[in-house]
């Protein structure tokens, strides 16, 4: 198969692959279209240090020992779920305000 | 609506082990993608309705009437582009934060497969089987490689990206085990035909067993095959039913067109989100094969998406973006196409060929392993199916569907 790859090829860059077929450009400047694309991760992997701090918050809160192998196992109660998705989701409509129809809406 | 979080997973022996960066970036994925349903979509059709369809009908002297006016009067507003692009490198986010956690530990997923199914019976693969080209050469939902792709040798690297990422895409709704589709099926059985009591079931393009374990679970006594054409997600599907207890399920790899059963020797054949994924060419074959395969009163189902003809033009066009946009070749020719006509063409009685629609239950039950509770968070996924019975010789085959005929009728 075409796409076999040695085992010591770096997964990484592997899992980095683009899938094959045409990107689809949607502004009228391709820049454009990567700026998009760098600024939706670059938001999302910033969630994901909010989550992390959230969760040794959290754990400092309930006196736990605070180590990288222990914020890895660590698991929300529900209602900790519940308020880890609101935060994110408010923060998410902070971010992306302005492609909602709020954000749109016409004076008048 | 919230989704659930990738904590709430269901565990097993193959799937990838995630810290808790990785369980973020999947729960951010599955908020991305009710960004877009709850707050960015409703943006394109407030857009739609208040800009783009009076400017084209102020151009055409009537409103757009089909998906293709919708997308000369849509394409070019913001509200439509943002959408897209959102939706589009959502999309790739969730490929690569898969692939990324399978890639990372791809040895080890491999061996613990391995573990599983060395030796195992219920296990076949061809490596001389022909892949069909539109497997092989399409990135389907943009995953790289595709379905069949091998990184490594023994590989079950995709299956595994595709089992974590599924329940972020779906937000959960499809259960723990992603399985909503299956017990839909169960849940229609029960419902509809009653005393149907199939002993051999198949499922056509099974990937990695999601929808079958269900059916599995429901008819404890037959015999149940699933079959794909994809390596690494049969060797996936088989050591993840087996890490869950079950170990009589086979997983053959082969070709949904022709495959090695005997003819008239199945009870029940089925695909679960398989037809839109297959070729012009394919699709007409495997639904005779279906039909070559079943024994006199077995059933014929496939559970899809609803044909376009069921929408308006609006939401047409926006249910036809993954067809233009997310690697879906055969998406929109699916959903235009007349199935049941299809059905009939392969040789089943206009009568007994139906479309219905299989929901699956909301109500916490144990369909998997032992003592694992299934729980669907509060949502109740529900699938367009299209469906045959095969003539029957005495069998009793009840149920509405049968357009109220008697076994006998149908014989
Ligand atoms: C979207 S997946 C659905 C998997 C599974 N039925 C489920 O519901 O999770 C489509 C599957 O169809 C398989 N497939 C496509 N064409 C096939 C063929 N001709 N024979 C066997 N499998 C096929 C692909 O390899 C892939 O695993």
């Amino acid at each position: 198969m075409d796409t076999l790859l040695p085992i010591e090829a770096d997964p990484t860059r592997l899992a980095s692959l683009a899938a094959r077929g045409r990107r689809p450009e949607f502004t009228d400047d391709p820049m454009l279209d990567r700026l998009y694309s760098v600024a939706l991760v670059l938001t999302a992997e910033l969630a994901i240090t909010r989550l992390r701090l959230d969760a040794v918050e959290r754990m400092l809160g309930r006196g736990d020992d605070v180590s990288r192998a222990t914020v890895d196992e660590f698991k929300p109660e529900p209602h900790e779920a519940a308020e880890r998705a609101r935060l994110q989701r408010e923060y998410l409509d902070r971010v992306f305000r302005a492609l909602t129809a709020e954000g749109q809406r016409k004076a008048g | 609506m919230t989704p659930a979080s990738w904590y709430q997973v269901g565990r097993h022996a193959l799937l990838p082990e995630a810290g808790h960066d990785d369980v973020a970036r999947f729960d951010v994925i599955a908020q991305l993608n009710t960004l877009l349903a709850d707050r960015l979509a409703p943006a394109v059709r407030a857009t739609y309705e208040q800009v783009a369809a009076p400017a084209w009908e102020a151009k055409h002297g009537r409103a757009p009437a089909n998906r293709k006016e919708v997308a000369e009067a849509l394409a070019h507003q913001p509200a439509y582009r943002a959408w897209s692009l959102v939706r589009r490198n959502t999309m790739e986010y969730r490929q690569h934060t898969g692939r990324a956690l399978a890639l990372r530990q791809m040895r080890k997923l491999r061996d613990r497969a391995r573990e599983f199914n060395d030796g195992a019976d219920t296990l076949h693969l061809d490596p001389q089987l022909d892949i069909p080209k539109y497997v092989a050469s399409v990135d389907t939902h943009l995953m790289p490689g595709g379905y069949a792709c091998e990184v490594v040798d023994g590989d079950v690297c995709n299956a595994a990206s595709y089992d974590s990422g599924l329940f972020a895409t779906l937000g959960g709704a499809g259960g723990p085990w992603n399985d909503a589709a299956g017990r839909a099926l169960v849940a229609w059985l029960a419902r509809h035909a009653p005393d149907f009591s199939p002993r051999t079931i198949v499922d056509l393009g099974c990937g990695l067993g999601h929808n079958t374990l269900p059916l599995r679970c429901a008819f404890p006594s037959a015999r149940v095959v699933a079959i794909d054409v994809a390596a690494p997600f049969l060797r996936y599907g088989h050591a993840r039913a087996r890490s869950l207890g079950i170990d009589d399920l086979e997983f053959r790899q082969e070709d949904a067109t022709h495959t090695s059963l005997p003819s008239g020797s199945c009870d029940l054949v089925f695909t679960t989100m398989v037809l839109h994924e297959t070729s012009h060419d394919a699709l007409r074959k495997i639904l005779s094969e279906a039909k070559r395969l079943l024994a006199p009163g077995g059933l014929t189902i496939h559970l899809e998406q609803p044909p376009y003809r069921q929408f308006d033009a609006y939401e047409q066009f926006m249910r036809d973006w993954d067809g233009r946009y997310n690697n879906e070749p055969f998406w929109s020719a699916l959903h235009e196409t007349d199935v049941p006509s299809l059905l009939r063409s392969t040789g089943f009685e206009a009568a007994n060929v139906f479309e219905t629609r299989c929901s699956a239950p909301l109500v916490r039950e144990r369909t998997q392993a032992e003592g694992a509770v299934v729980e669907d968070f509060g949502r109740a996924p529900s699938w367009y199916a299209i469906g045959a019975w095969q003539t029957a010789h005495g069998n009793v085959v009840k149920g509405e569907y049968g357009h109220g005929h008697t076994p006998a009728d149908r014989s």
